[in-house]
């Protein structure tokens, strides 16, 4: 065991080489161009996109294209990426951070930007040879059974279909991971099985509607879709991922399994200290946490939602590179305020693009008098958009097929307008800048440059 | 419904080839002649609805359409011509007066085009304007008697008490145009450039406007029968103050403007309430002779504290000399003289047509009584009614005017096609209309600059006419007939016009 | 920077911004070709709002803190330091329309011809002054040095 320790001094240090640690970083060295910035990684990959490695995953793209940021990001910046560095414990009182080879990061501000782990429900495994399941085995270590959270997991996966020709897969977790990765292995010619727990896909940010659609687009590419189910048990045979029984005592024959229900907050650095928590790190506006000079960004952190008035875990790429640019502002030196905001996502599966923002199936538990719904919804174009509205203010949209100036809509839940005289035209597929009221629309645009 | 006799007047060409149906036309067309057909994706045109005014025809980003004279004609036949075949089908359906815009389009003489200017050669040398001095400012008012010097601590010094007058940097200026007959954004070109330049334009009847109170210098304000939006303000908010009495288009006619034309705006600047019909009676019902227009123009000197010119304008008739006379008399200190061409956003077509004489007989009428009567000095001339060009405005000064009106010039400069539908009230090119949609169309900034180019080269033009006569000041050439000479005029013209044919020297 | 200022008092609602923004990026840059190459070639990257007589043009602001910018998964969208320009890479972007989700302009619009890319206004930047600009019949749309928001 190498015994020497090894004491590494940084004014700014980053836990997270993601959209929050990459743009925090971005920001200081904006502010302080000497400053010594640098970057701790568990990773062996340099900067790519986490949303993209299902696009790896189907052969959209390789290796060399996956990065967000150019290559030479760090050269230019004067940043230094530490990668494979995994971050084990953090040391508030001395300042240091302790990696996994035993080296101490001593820092005057310290980012916590690690972003989040997949979250694995407890799943008993057994072996076919034998009777007794048992929780005790870590999916991780089944062949053939995998998290997709980093592009570490993609490349372990692609290698893993090459290596052993896989024809038939499931996956387990209908929402936006799951299926884009159904979309990757139905355009590698995989047979698939889509295996959601509630009634319907991508429960969290669309509705019945919407993911209806989505569901005969993927059941219409070849794709089977078992909702209402989970698997009750991991068949194993030498180590290896065999097949699935479902908790409806269906078996399912498989030799790949993605386990992708999800992801938590990864805690692993701050579980042990005072920063304080609760399903992720408190920060306030300035995404300051507890402890002076530590901050947080990113999925690992809860935010403000805007929407309902309270911390939420706002685990989206844009808030994570907004929070990150204003940490590090604050961090070097700028005042930056992050006002919040809201669970949101866009996505394009198999040709039928979605997006929905806020709340937006939030009527579902609300009384139509609270919360007022607009929708347009037209079976022959494959379009649907709905619009909820509460207190004349939009709170949520899905907008499926036509999402064209979906942002108009970004801006009037952000800006919280008052939109009680355009109710009967809001959801509508013309729907643009010129209805908004007068003054949100010369506030919209004279700042940039409109004058109305 | 019994059949429409009346003909189209145009037809609409479209190039099928470089047509790629992008509907800018069809947005473009008050009139509705062209039409998107979405089944064929292709533009279809009702050439029966085209007024001529070429708004397609320009903005059409190919070329793809020309807007052309209908070619099917009536049998031949020299009395009865195909306008008057075409009104009597008008008005055999309508059975009411039939309405025109703009000037006499009437093949009746124009007399600038049968007066050619002189240059000087070898006995006296020409000036290049663009390295001698050369000075076309003009003064409206009246001058004194004769000018008394004085000489005070060896200085001499003007001992006369001049009068209130209005300085032109160039001796043209904007007829009177009210706001309801052009729309805001054309007054606002107007007003902008004449200020910009340095010289005037008149608010016509319709009063003034708020957003237009910042040009008050150079703004002539109109008194007329209807005396709409006239009040302390209006009268003192002001270069100069003008009596209306008469029209060129419309002579003795007064005028009418539709009560759903009268908007909140408008009414508000006419002083008038909405929806009301505004009616400027034919005559002033205060002026019934001279001498009441004596008092009129007293008044309006009283209520402006003698600081500012007060004109009277007048359509040319054929008692135009005498009647000139008199103005002057009454005590104004200009007088407008607008020829029969003269435009008009409204009038009657067999009025325009067929009543008043033109202004280059009037002007040189009215120039010589003032003179034989001495009083020419007591009043300046402004000509109006069909001005086209610095030759024009060259001509009208040798034959006797202190300066010019311009209007239609002024408002093809803002890209009037003269399609004489300003009555309408649907101008394509946001001239002659207050639908907001378009007036739009004529962006003022747009407007401004298109008018001071204007100015601009006419002023230039002007200055290269008086150096090639040999003349450095515009004053040199006021009533200097012996520039001029005529050409394809008789003996009673020439007599009149007070000019020698072409051929006769000194 | 440079921006385009959008008078909405004379947009005449004419849309000859957005045609010829769609010749520009044609493949041909001749209109008369550029119509004929087929509609879903050419996609304007203005793009006319209009009621009765209320009508404006409007293209992508080039926000100094854009959101598309900081939406963006997969690195296409930069925003140039040097021009202020806002721009698409058309080849790194992945069509997944995240910067249509965040634009409160509504000006990206989703070009599936050319295989899954943002469409948006480059500014012309090859150009002196942008097409839209040049060939607004009305100057509603004028190209405007704007002072920059870090001085």
């Amino acid at each position: 065991m190498n015994t020497e320790i090894k004491n590494i001094k940084k004014d700014y240090l980053i836990i997270g080489n993601s959209a929050a640690g990459i743009s925090a970083a971005e920001s200081i060295r904006k502010n302080d161009k000497k400053a010594s910035i640098a970057i701790l990684t568990m990773e062996k990959y340099p900067n790519y996109s986490k949303p993209l490695i299902t696009y790896y995953l189907a052969g959209k793209l390789d290796l060399d294209r996956i990065n967000f940021k150019d290559r030479d990001f760090y050269k230019k910046n004067n940043i230094e990426l530490c990668l494979e560095k995994k971050a084990v414990m953090l040391n508030p009182q001395e300042r240091f951070v302790l990696t996994g080879d035993g080296s101490k990061y001593f820092y005057k501000k310290l980012l916590i930007a690690c972003g989040a782990k997949p979250a694995i429900p407890p799943i008993k495994v057994r072996d076919e040879n034998e009777s007794v399941s048992s929780l005790d085995r870590e999916i991780g270590k089944i062949r053939g059974a995998f998290t997709l959270t980093t592009l570490e997991d993609a490349v372990e996966i692609k290698k893993y279909i090459n290596d052993y020709s896989i024809k038939s897969a499931s996956i387990l977790g209908g929402g936006l991971i799951g299926l884009k990765a159904a979309e990757a292995f139905l355009e590698l010619g995989i047979n698939i099985n889509v295996i959601e727990l509630s009634e319907m896909l991508l429960s969290a940010s669309f509705d019945k509607t919407a993911s209806g659609i989505i569901e005969d687009r993927i059941k219409q590419a070849g794709s089977n879709i078992i909702t209402g189910q989970t698997i009750e048990e991991i068949i194993i045979n030498n180590g290896a991922v065999l097949g699935l029984k479902l908790t409806n005592g269906n078996k399912i024959k498989c030799s790949l399994l993605i386990v992708a229900a999800g992801v938590l907050p990864d805690d692993a650095i701050f579980k042990d200290t005072a920063i304080k928590t609760d399903k992720g790190i408190i920060v306030n506006e300035k995404m300051q946490t507890s402890i002076p000079d530590i901050y947080a960004a990113g999925d690992a952190v809860k935010s403000y939602d805007i929407l309902s008035g309270q911390p939420k875990n706002l685990a989206i790429w844009p808030a994570a590179v907004r929070q990150g640019s204003v940490a590090g502002m604050n961090m070097s030196g700028r005042p930056a305020i992050y006002k919040g905001g809201f669970l949101m996502n866009s996505v394009e599966i198999l040709g039928v693009p979605v997006i929905s923002l806020g709340l937006s199936n939030a009527e579902i538990n609300a009384s139509p008098a609270e919360i007022k719904v607009y929708i347009v919804h037209d079976a022959l174009k494959k379009i649907y958009r709905k619009i909820l509205v509460r207190n004349d203010r939009i709170i949520g949209v899905i907008l499926l097929g036509a999402i064209e100036r979906a942002g108009i809509y970004y801006g009037l839940i952000y800006n919280s307008i008052d939109i009680s005289e355009l109710k009967d035209k809001v959801a509508r597929e013309d729907f643009g800048i010129i209805q908004l009221p007068a003054d949100y629309r010369k506030h919209l645009v004279v700042g940039e440059g409109i004058e109305v | 419904m019994a059949l429409e006799l009346n003909q189209s007047e145009f037809t609409v060409e479209r190039d099928l080839d470089k047509c790629i149906a992008c509907e800018v036309c069809v947005r473009q067309c008050s009139n509705d002649v062209h039409e998107f057909d979405a089944d064929d994706k292709t533009v279809l045109s009702e050439s029966s609805k085209c007024v001529g005014c070429h708004r397609c025809e320009e903005l059409c980003p190919t070329g793809a359409i020309t807007i052309k004279k209908k070619a099917a004609e009536f049998k031949e036949n020299s009395n009865w011509q195909a306008a008057h075949i075409k009104n009597i089908y008008k008005q055999a359906e309508s059975g009411g007066v039939i309405l025109t815009g703009m000037g006499s389009d009437k093949p009746h003489t124009v007399y600038w085009d049968h007066i050619l200017f002189n240059a000087a050669q070898v006995t006296n040398p020409s000036i290049d304007p663009l390295r001698e001095p050369m000075e076309i400012k003009t003064f409206i008012c009246g001058k004194p008697e004769n000018l008394k010097i004085e000489k005070q601590n060896g200085q001499f010094k003007l001992k006369s008490k001049m009068g209130p007058y209005l300085e032109l940097l160039t001796p043209i200026l904007f007829s009177a145009m009210s706001y309801g007959s052009i729309s805001l954004n054309a007054c606002k070109s107007l007003a902008a450039a004449a200020a910009e330049y340095g010289t005037f334009y008149n608010t016509g009847e319709g009063g003034m406007h708020k957003d237009l109170a910042r040009y008050a210098k150079n703004t002539i304000v109109q008194v007329a029968s209807g005396r709409f939006g006239v009040d302390r303000d209006y009268l003192r908010n002001s270069a100069a103050v003008e009596i209306k009495i008469g029209q060129g288009a419309k002579p003795g006619i007064g005028g009418h403007l539709p009560g759903e034309k009268v908007t909140e705006d408008i009414s508000g600047t006419r002083m008038i309430p909405q929806g009301s019909d505004a009616i400027s009676p034919a005559p002033h019902h205060d002026i019934y002779s001279i001498e009441d227009l004596a008092q009129l123009i007293d008044a309006l000197k009283e209520a402006t504290d003698y600081e500012k010119p007060v004109g009277v304008k007048v359509s040319a008739v054929h008692n135009i000399a005498p009647i000139a006379s008199g103005i002057v008399r009454a005590g104004a200190d200009y007088i407008a003289i607008d020829g029969f061409r003269g435009g008009t956003g409204a009038a009657p077509q067999s009025i325009r047509d067929n009543v008043g004489i033109p202004v280059e007989l009037a002007l040189a009428a009215v120039d010589t009584r003032l003179r034989q009567e001495g009083i020419r000095h007591r009043a300046a001339i402004i000509v109006a009614g069909s001005i086209r060009s610095s030759s024009d405005v060259v001509k009208a000064i040798a034959l006797g005017a202190d300066a010019v009106y311009i209007a239609t010039a002024a408002l093809i400069a803002l890209g009037c096609h003269l399609c004489q539908k300003c009555y309408t009230g649907k101008c394509n090119w946001g001239i002659a209309t207050q639908d907001p949609y378009l007036t739009k169309r004529l962006n003022p900034e747009i407007g401004t600059r298109r008018l001071h180019s204007l100015l601009r080269a006419w002023s230039l033009e002007i200055k290269e006419m008086l150096g090639g006569a040999g003349i450095n000041a515009i004053e040199s050439l006021r009533g200097n007939r012996e520039h001029l000479r005529g050409i394809n005029l008789n003996d009673r013209e020439l007599s009149i016009l007070g000019i020698k044919h072409a051929g006769e020297a000194w | 920077m440079k921006r385009i200022f959008i008078d909405e008092k004379y947009c005449i609602g004419c849309r000859l911004c957005e045609i010829y923004c769609q010749v520009k990026h044609s493949k041909s840059k001749k209109i008369l070709k550029a119509f004929r190459e087929g509609q879903p070639d050419i996609l304007s990257r203005v793009l006319v709002e209009e009621i009765g007589h209320d009508s404006f043009a409007i293209q992508c602001r080039h926000c100094d803190d854009a959101p598309c910018v900081s939406a963006c998964i997969s690195g296409a969208m930069t925003k140039n330091e040097k021009t202020g320009v806002v721009v698409c890479d058309q080849e790194k972007c992945v069509g997944c329309w995240s910067c249509i989700m965040v634009c409160p302009y509504g000006v990206i619009k989703r070009d599936i011809s050319s295989g899954k890319a943002a469409s948006k206004c480059d500014l012309c930047v090859d150009e002196e002054v942008p097409v839209c600009v040049k060939n607004c019949p009305n100057e509603a749309l004028k190209i405007v040095q704007f002072p920059d928001e870090e001085k």
